[in-house]
């Protein structure tokens, strides 16, 4: 013994091998194409965060403008999703190295200190090119206008939705005359409807998937149910927390109860929501980028907005935005390549509508084209009922009041902590972030103008 | 360990013979001067000068935007002492630390002496235990993601189980140890490995002649032999285990985990720093826990040093 036998190294050599090779291989996988055109006289550049189905779409929409702008070079990079977007752009134009053109959840706008690293939008130029604010809801558009100023331009409204397998519905006798699912108005009819389905559901499977282990959608059905009773977040001058502990405790019962009352399994929280329900589970609640997922898996299936379960119609919304990002030179042909590149894209959001979202520039909607895709003219309505975060520094997608409150919600639907102290540290930590400072300019909510 | 020793009593022993080496150590000092030279520069650039920065940062209220940063003294530390958050994500840390550093030594130590001592397939065994190490963290944490998928998962389907590993807070922080442990074991189990092979032989063979069984010949000769390896592998594992970030990140798919359970200190600091864009603070936070984890190296190097005072 003692002695190490060639063995080893022969191990050695072939792991280190091995491991090289990989490198290479993935050193292959990151070269993309450069997408420079060589006679163009004008370039954009354009920051985007799609991938998967999104990015497909997106890339196709791009390449139909270079067909028809030979003029202008497109040169647009993927980001990674969620918060190292945010951060790199953030970074990009504070150090005056920003693209001509990026996009942006809209609720991130207002924390992202427009002015400073946000352009304002030239609403004429815009105009030139066919975007104008009356072929938007109105909503929507005004939540891009800070400080008088349009700083993004909606693309969309992407929103949760109710997915129902249209097959298991009519075994339960729960498929309307139209083929969709019974309308519900209240929760008790709502879970009723859970009942009748839960008979006609395979064993081995969960009635509905919710995911309730998730913070940002359970923070996402929180503010849906939480509008549709009426509950606001803050007084008018952001100087006051008006969150309504009791509104919110009877959401978070409603969101507990579907685990207590035997409809989703916590196993199954995650992801494997979306499998039960290609595997035959009857419900999921679920974005509707998910229209693609389950297109392909070719299942007979429909899409809601949530449903009005407290009265009112209201389901969580967000929206992609173009912006554009802090250039101390800003202007010239780049600048009017930007504003006419998002000006096409959002005229021309068919194509995005396959992606699930809502297009935001209304004459797309009416389009028969657009009328004939199913599920999207099922919840299109959804653009008019729209529960949006408060317009304040710390909210948008992913950001940091997703970040504190989505868990509290998660702990009371998992039911580690009761309803109603959930809801008052709900509430706690709504007046900690209304108070605190947004690290950009030192203002608090209040002071930092989030008005529109 | 024996080389020091050497050094400290040589001069007694033999002062001409100390002189010369002293002279060559100087001479080679300066001409391998040349040779960790460009090590050096890289690591002033991306080692010493970010750290003395984030030192500087931790005092401002430096943003993500890069302007505007004001000085605000200890301000930082305050908060970071008195913010629950900070408190209980270096909590999680630590609970990872316990639990990983222990089964790892064990581990590693009972795959080694398998591998030792198993003459057919040797090298397959090795193969087996250290491959897993070789994989990037992302690979690692993806794998076992699926893994313990609770509906098509191996781990729920060979046991019979229906764990929610990912979303349930009792279980998610011992399914990252779990990875972790499939994943780095490999590296403590060749330290184990080499050091087994440096145990002489003849100490084996005397303890047979002497009539000892395999379990003594374990506990009196193996065992007091590997205690060196067994303090680095546990202090090498402290450390490491501390900045737990990639695999729990990517197991939660980039958050916190459920009801926060896996939040790291590491991706907290990450949080408040790119999420958050409070870049001062986020300073203060790494350089309370860059004091945290220096303290238990130096804490090490005491103890180290303690015990081989004692053996002398």
């Amino acid at each position: 013994m003692g002695r190490p036998g060639l063995n080893r190294r022969q191990l050695l050599a072939g792991l280190g091998g091995l491991s090289v090779a990989s490198s290479f291989g993935f050193a292959a996988l990151g070269t993309g194409t450069d997408a420079l055109a060589s006679d163009a006289n004008t370039r954009v550049r354009y920051w985007n965060l799609f991938s998967g189905g999104d990015g497909y779409n997106m890339i196709a929409m791009l390449n139909s403008f270079r067909k028809d702008h030979p003029d202008i070079a497109v040169k647009d990079s993927t980001l990674q999703w969620g918060s190292p977007f945010y951060t790199k752009l953030a970074m990009a134009a504070a150090g005056n190295r920003a693209p001509d053109l990026g996009v942006m959840h809209m609720g991130r706008v207002t924390g992202f200190s427009p002015g400073r690293l946000l352009d304002a939008w030239d609403v004429d130029l815009l105009a030139e090119y066919g975007v104008r604010k009356q072929d938007f809801n109105p909503q929507l558009w005004n939540r891009g206008i800070i400080d008088g100023k349009l700083y993004a331009v909606p693309l969309d409204s992407h929103v949760q939705l109710c997915f129902y397998r249209k097959d298991v519905l009519k075994k339960a006798g729960l498929l309307g005359d139209n083929g969709r699912m019974v309308p519900v108005t209240s929760t008790d009819e709502w879970f009723d409807v859970l009942k009748e389905a839960k008979k006609a559901t395979k064993k081995g499977l969960q009635t509905i998937g919710i995911w309730n282990s998730d913070q940002n959608f359970q923070w996402w059905f929180f503010v849906a149910f939480y509008t549709q009773l009426g509950g606001t977040w803050f007084n008018d001058t952001d100087t006051e927390v008006t969150f309504d502990t009791d509104k919110a405790t009877q959401v978070l019962q409603f969101l507990r109860r579907h685990i207590t009352d035997g409809y989703a399994n916590p196993t199954f929280g995650g992801p494997a929501s979306a499998e039960q329900f290609v595997n035959g589970s009857p419900f999921v609640w679920e974005g509707n980028w998910s229209v693609p997922v389950y297109d392909t898996a070719k299942i007979d299936y429909g899409a809601t907005p949530l449903p009005p379960v407290f009265g009112k119609p209201a389901t969580h919304a967000e929206s992609h935005a173009f912006v554009l990002p802090h250039q101390s030179d800003r202007g010239g042909p780049a600048n009017e390549g930007a504003h006419q590149l998002a000006a096409y894209i959002i005229r021309h959001a068919q194509q995005w509508a396959l992606g699930g979202h809502i297009p935001a520039y209304r004459p797309v909607l009416s389009t028969d084209a657009y009328k004939k895709l199913t599920p999207q003219n099922e919840y299109v309505s959804a653009m008019d009922h729209q529960a949006t975060e408060p317009k304040v520094w710390f909210a948008g997608s992913t950001g940091i009041l997703a970040q504190r409150v989505g868990p509290i919600v998660v702990s009371s639907t998992m039911g580690s902590a009761k309803p109603d102290s959930a809801a008052r540290r709900m509430k706690s930590e709504l007046t900690r972030l209304l108070a605190s400072k947004n690290p950009m300019d030192g203002k608090t909510a209040a002071q930092g103008g989030a008005v529109a | 360990m024996t080389t020091s020793a050497q050094t400290i009593v040589a001069p007694a022993r033999a002062k001409t013979a100390a002189d010369t080496a002293t002279v060559r150590r100087k001479q080679g000092f300066q001409h391998g001067g040349w040779f960790v030279a460009p090590f050096l520069t890289l690591f002033a650039l991306f080692v010493i000068w970010p750290l003395l920065r984030g030192v500087y940062l931790s005092f401002t209220d430096a943003n993500i935007s890069g302007d505007s940063a004001n000085f605000v003294g200890l301000d930082n530390y305050r908060e970071a002492l008195k913010d629950p958050l900070m408190w209980e994500t270096l909590g999680h840390s630590a609970y990872f630390t316990l639990l990983v550093v222990p089964c790892i030594a064990v581990l590693a130590f009972f795959l080694a002496m398998l591998a030792h001592h198993i003459e057919r397939g040797k090298w397959l065994w090795r193969l087996c235990f250290f491959a897993p190490f070789l994989l990037p963290s992302t690979v690692a944490a993806n794998l076992w993601q699926w893994l313990f998928n609770p509906g098509t998962g191996m781990i729920n389907h060979v046991f019979g189980l229906d764990t929610p590993w990912l979303a349930d807070k009792s279980y998610a922080m011992l399914a990252v140890v779990i990875c972790t442990l499939w994943w780095t074991v490999g590296f403590s189990f060749l330290l184990y490995l080499a050091a087994l092979q440096g145990i002489p032989d003849h100490l084996y063979e005397a303890a047979k002649l002497d009539g000892a069984n395999a379990w003594h010949r374990m506990v009196h000769i193996t065992l007091p032999m590997l205690r060196n390896i067994t303090g680095l592998v546990i202090a090498l594992q402290i450390l490491a285990s501390l900045q737990v970030f990639d695999q729990a990140v990517v197991m939660m798919d980039f958050t916190p985990g459920p009801e926060e359970s896996t939040r790291t200190i590491v991706q907290y600091t990450l949080e408040e720093g790119f999420t958050s864009y409070r870049v001062g603070y986020a300073s203060a936070i790494s350089i309370i826990f860059f004091v945290i984890v220096a303290s238990v190296a130096v804490a090490r190097m005491w103890l180290l040093r303690k015990r081989e005072e004692g053996v002398r």
